[in-house]
């Protein structure tokens, strides 16, 4: 056998559904009585399945627990038929698995894929790369002229999701070991960011969230402000989330 | 490309777990050995402490995802990473693994085994090559624990390895728990294995635990080196003499200190072993 006939059998022996028939393992690969081909070819193939699954649970530890290990396993097993690794590491194997549930619905919990979304963007910011938030005095010293022209630069280590279902009170339920309440109804906004090394995340109302996007888009601070347009005092909403994003190190930078 | 030895004494795995005790207490190590994809990640904390330890000790890069053996193209999205990763490192020595485990764009996240054949020396070969041009600097390779052999095999794992540093240039990292594993699996002679590698290519020793599962020994880097690796890192030693020496401990990790312990305990076999010809010679 040549070299690339070699390893796409064993490959297809280790990632297939069902074992290979033993007289093709044992025309490539040599066993012993003791220990023939085929079970030595199925210490690798448990091996693999074993390595992604053990990967998706270190990813979506919510999902595991709403699910159990059993159920997660058999989840895992059917999105890997689908969405096999196809980066150098392991832990970026799950970033298809919102997507996936949200193919394939839970249909007493639609909301699986809203908490698989916020547990791997979670994971996504703890990689992401650091940058040195700004504080109130960077805004200040701008002129009203000034200030309305000016962008903010928002930090990599924070996304903001907005949500068909809320994942949040699930993945605080979970997460607090308590019983998970019914779905809660969307849309719904969450904020995820890192502060040094440790990630949070927080509800945030639907418009300070389009404000997030728009800023992150290179708007300009009046058209920010103005995503606040609906409210009742818009000016003192404005303000008051301006605040927020300050104090939480969301924003690292002015201009545009 | 070649390369004197470097002597970088007693080293360790750096592993999640004992970040914060490392730092704060700075064992008695000579160096640490980081797994290359745990750490390229732009941010985040395994970087940021890596980067703290890269202060104090040197660090070699230690990579599982290269699949230097496997017959599609080399990932230059991956090879870009580690060259960002090297860069910004600076690492003592850039090892992986003598293996395969991609397969048209998929990753199998395995150290796969080769079939030792002439075909696949030419090809590991020219990826070796390959792979040295594009970081400027000379990759070592491991040999891996292994569960099955090919058919088609015409060497040894270690003439193999023996003529592909011999035509590269690369380096060998010698996993001696790895040659026990296998020698027990296949049944071949861990001290034929040792003769058979050329001692100028040895850039350092890796040393772990495995489990006897009855029929085979499985490679699981999760308890401490167990007797018989303990005696074949003695032959070692007699063989290669003075070798950098890195302990393992990957899974069922214990405190800081056990895996520090082992280290040490390395160190002083090493310190015996090279010192018993002097002794035998005085009396």
């Amino acid at each position: 056998m040549t070299l690339a006939e070699t390893q796409a059998l064993f490959c297809e022996a280790i990632t297939g559904a069902a074992p290979l028939a033993a007289d093709r393992l044992e025309a490539c690969f040599a066993g012993t009585p003791e220990l023939p081909a085929a079970a030595r070819v199925a210490i690798y193939a448990d091996m693999y399945r074993y390595r992604l699954i053990d990967a998706l649970r270190v990813s979506f530890p919510e999902l595991v627990r709403y699910l159990g290990d059993e159920t997660f396993a058999a989840l895992a097993e059917d999105y890997l038929a689908r969405h096999p690794s196809e980066h150098h590491d392991v832990g970026q194997v799950g970033r298809h698995l919102p997507a996936f549930l949200r193919q394939h619905p839970d249909p007493e919990r639609p909301d699986l894929a809203d908490l698989a979304e916020l547990e791997w963007t979670r994971q996504e910011v703890f990689f992401a790369p650091p940058a040195a938030p700004i504080g109130p005095e960077a805004l200040a010293g701008l002129d009203a002229g000034g200030f309305a022209r000016t962008g903010l630069r928002i930090s990599p280590a924070l996304q903001v999701l907005v949500q068909p279902l809320a994942a949040a009170p699930l993945w605080r339920r979970l997460e607090d070991g308590e019983p998970p309440d019914p779905p809660a109804p969307g849309p719904a906004a969450v904020a995820v960011w890192r502060t040094d090394f440790e990630v949070f995340h927080t509800s945030l109302p639907l418009d300070e969230a389009a404000a997030l996007g728009a800023a992150r888009a290179g708007a300009s601070l009046a058209d920010i402000c103005a995503a606040f347009g609906e409210r009742e005092e818009p000016a003192a909403a404005a303000h008051r989330a301006l605040s927020g994003w300050l104090a939480e190190g969301w924003v690292v930078g002015t201009g545009r | 490309m070649t390369s004197t030895r470097l002597d970088l004494g007693h080293g360790i795995g750096l592993r999640t777990t004992h970040f914060a005790q490392f730092l704060a207490e700075r064992p008695p190590v000579d160096w640490v050995e980081a797994v290359s994809e745990n750490f390229m990640a732009p941010g985040g904390r395994p970087i940021a402490v890596l980067e703290k330890v890269r202060r104090e000790v040197p660090v070699v890069l230690h990579g599982v995802s290269l699949a230097i053996g496997s017959v599609g193209p080399l990932d230059e999205r991956y090879l870009a990473s580690l060259a960002a990763l090297v860069e910004r490192i600076e690492p003592a020595l850039i090892s992986d693994h003598l293996c395969w485990g991609t397969h048209r764009g998929q990753y199998l996240h395995d150290l796969l085994p080769l079939p030792y054949t002439e075909e696949a020396l030419a090809h590991v070969a020219s990826r070796v090559a390959q792979v040295q041009e594009r970081l400027g600097r000379r990759l070592l390779l491991e040999n891996p624990s292994a569960y099955v052999a090919f058919k088609d095999s015409t060497l040894t794992e270690w003439e193999f390895l023996a003529e592909l540093s011999r035509r590269t240039g690369c380096g060998i990292l010698l996993d001696v728990n790895n040659v026990y594993v296998s020698a027990r699996n296949f049944g071949f002679d861990p001290l034929e294995y040792l003769r058979g590698i050329p001692a100028e290519a040895v850039g350092y020793f890796h040393l772990a635990g495995h489990q006897d599962r009855g029929t085979y020994l499985f490679d699981s880097h999760d308890h401490a080196v167990p007797a018989p690796v303990w005696a074949l890192y003695r032959e070692a030693l007699r063989r290669f003499g003075r070798v950098p020496t890195l302990v393992e401990w990957d899974d069922a990790i214990p405190p800081l200190s056990e895996v520090v312990a082992e280290s040490r305990r390395a160190a002083a076999i090493e310190a015996e072993e090279l010192s018993a010809p002097a002794r035998r010679l005085a009396s």
